[in-house]
């Protein structure tokens, strides 16, 4: 069971990262991939701040865990969670973010920002690439894991299980899935049109080892990641992780509107207030 | 008479890339991977289990495959054939590969029309999409002594590059062994002329060669020009070619419109060097369906006999 002091601070990072996902999304003119930013934000969290073994002032460190973002739109999402882990200043984030010759892109670019380990951004092609960096780990016999984070809708796509069945058939033991399974994708609702229930039931039949969680149960979380296999098992990992679009701001949850935008002054200030009522909720200041 | 012939053979016929891959397998930073066409590396897959992958059929997850690998430092070698390498693979090619510009090779094999497969594996859009890949390298090779320098010394190119082969197995020798030293962004006059040049690329410079000796006989003298690498181009070989020789005929087997022939009238427009005439023969705009590689150069005019034909014209008038 994870260490509720572990907890806590995960959750204050959580909370913390909200407020500056909003804060963007408030002084930035263009569109903010948000909906999706804040259905992530607690495992992101879960990951760069506890799960991955990697060291910002190494970012080259061979025995560092690699985290690949498939779900490339969420970019500033990690950008954030990077920079409260101390890779990049989130003022420059804030102020350069998607403007021309920026290092923050729309979309994460390895080229332009290092820290950044592939650069993505084109849906379902993530776990491919993760694995292709799993076999390599794997036939160094270096022990290091490979962690891709995927959305749910772009597991529509058919090189997702292209990826699945080539990884369990060569026991990529060290590659570990995180799906951030908000049931919607960007125009419609899960069920609207694509059903994609039975969901873990597809990842166990691709001979996955499927964990369940709550994407936004911080306990769930560490246990998720504290509890992995071995990077020598012999099978790859998926983390289902149930979560909401939107999530800490009511007006976005379940809205099909908010897979991406921008934030009024006062718009964002009822943004925070939902995110100050939420951390309050589980205990927070 | 008729022989027992199964696929299994088909498959394993020794091929220069398989052979070249064996050698370049002693660098540890070598794999080869394939979805599913892995006959040629039947040695390397017992010789270098462990940087081996056959992923089924699944193109385009082998191509993220192999951007994962090259991201962490390894050299992989996509063995395949080339619509299915190219084009069900397109955009993973141009955004896992090329977009973060990684050491991927790609090894394609049944070049134009010489698959035999019909319209559904026959590749004549290939270099085309490749070479509108920013960071791509494109060479296309019809000598098996070439493809095999050309595969070593890869190693330390740091882009990716694609290497389109005719059948890739008993191809022609072209060349003498060892006359030659190839390189990427080079190109080589096969036979020198002055009447008229003709350019051309993979197993089609044997049937330009074959198309300059029969004209030699009605007293035109044709030089050939292999332009076995088509991007970079090498722009100097082209353009004193065409200072020299000023007719000029491109022959390949590609669709005219976006192979070779256009990459040089590109470079004509842009350098402002022209030719007095100016001929292309290769695939028009159309599925060209079954038949050999020979039967179908032939149907669509850009076998030697048309490429005597249109030289004779354009020296004669």
């Amino acid at each position: 069971m994870a260490d509720q002091k572990e907890v806590k601070r995960l959750q204050k990072l959580a909370y913390d990262m909200r407020k500056k996902l909003l804060n963007l999304c408030g002084s930035y003119d263009g569109i903010v991939h948000i909906g999706g930013d804040l259905s992530m934000t607690d495992l992101l969290i879960g990951l760069y701040h506890h799960g991955l073994n990697v060291d910002p002032k190494d970012i080259k460190a061979p025995k560092r865990d690699r985290f690949l973002l498939s779900k490339g739109h969420g970019a500033v999402c990690m950008y954030i969670a990077m920079s409260l882990r101390g890779y990049f200043d989130y003022d420059k984030i804030v102020k350069t973010y998607a403007q021309l010759d920026s290092a923050y892109g729309m979309h994460p670019c390895k080229i332009q920002l290092p820290g950044v380990e592939c650069s993505t951004g084109s849906l379902g092609q993530g776990l491919a690439i993760a694995a292709g960096m799993a076999f390599s780990a794997k036939q160094k016999k270096e022990p290091h894991r490979v962690f891709c984070m995927m959305g749910d809708g772009e597991t529509c796509e058919g090189e997702v299980w292209e990826a699945a069945n080539t990884a369990s058939s060569y026991k990529l033991g060290n590659l570990v899935g995180v799906v951030d399974r908000n049931k919607q994708l960007m125009t419609s609702f899960d069920g609207d049109y694509m059903h994609l229930e039975p969901y873990a039931d597809k990842w166990r039949a691709f001979n996955w080892n499927v964990v369940e969680i709550v994407g936004h149960d911080m306990t769930q979380i560490v246990d998720a990641l504290d509890n992995l296999p071995s990077s020598t098992s012999d099978k790859p990992t998926a983390i289902i992780a149930s979560t909401v679009k939107g999530k800490g701001v009511k007006f976005m949850e379940n809205d099909l509107g908010w897979h991406a935008g921008a934030l009024s002054k006062e718009d964002m200030d009822k943004a925070m207030a939902d995110v100050e009522a939420g951390y309050a909720k589980i205990g927070g200041n | 008479m008729k022989v027992t012939f199964n696929f299994a053979g088909f498959l394993s016929a020794r091929s220069v890339a398989g052979d070249t891959i064996m050698e370049l397998g002693k660098n540890k930073k070598v794999w080869a991977i394939t979805a599913d066409v892995g006959g040629a590396l039947k040695q390397f897959k017992k010789d270098f289990p462990d940087r081996y992958i056959d992923v089924g059929v699944a193109e385009q997850n082998l191509a993220g495959i192999a951007a994962g690998l090259a991201l962490e430092g390894n050299i992989p070698f996509i063995f395949g054939m080339i619509p299915f390498m190219v084009m069900r693979a397109c955009e993973q090619n141009r955004t896992a590969i090329c977009y973060q510009d990684l050491p991927v090779r790609f090894i394609g094999t049944g070049g134009g029309l010489t698959s035999g497969g019909g319209s559904t594996h026959n590749a004549m859009e290939d270099i085309g999409i490749m070479k509108s890949l920013v960071n791509m390298t494109v060479l296309s090779i019809g000598d098996p002594n070439m493809v095999r320098d050309i595969m070593m010394l890869s190693i330390d190119y740091p882009h990716p590059l694609y290497l389109r082969l005719a059948q890739g197995k008993q191809d022609r020798m072209i060349y003498e062994p060892g006359k030659y030293k190839y390189k990427i962004g080079g190109g080589l006059t096969a036979r020198e002329g002055k009447d008229a040049t003709i350019f051309c690329h993979g197993e089609m410079v044997f049937e330009a060669l074959e198309a300059a000796s029969i004209l030699e006989k009605d007293g035109i003298s044709a030089r050939v020009v292999d332009m076995y690498s088509i991007k970079p181009l090498d722009k100097d070989l082209a353009l004193k070619a065409v200072k020299e020789t000023g007719n000029i005929l491109v022959l390949e087997d590609h669709l005219m419109d976006c192979g070779l022939a256009s990459t040089l009238s590109d470079l004509f427009t842009d350098s402002g060097v022209y030719p007095k005439k100016f001929k292309r023969l290769g695939i028009p705009q159309i599925y060209a369906g079954f038949g050999s590689g020979e039967e179908l150069r032939k149907k669509y005019g850009y076998d030697k006999a048309a490429a005597v034909a249109a030289v004779k014209k354009m020296v004669k008038g």
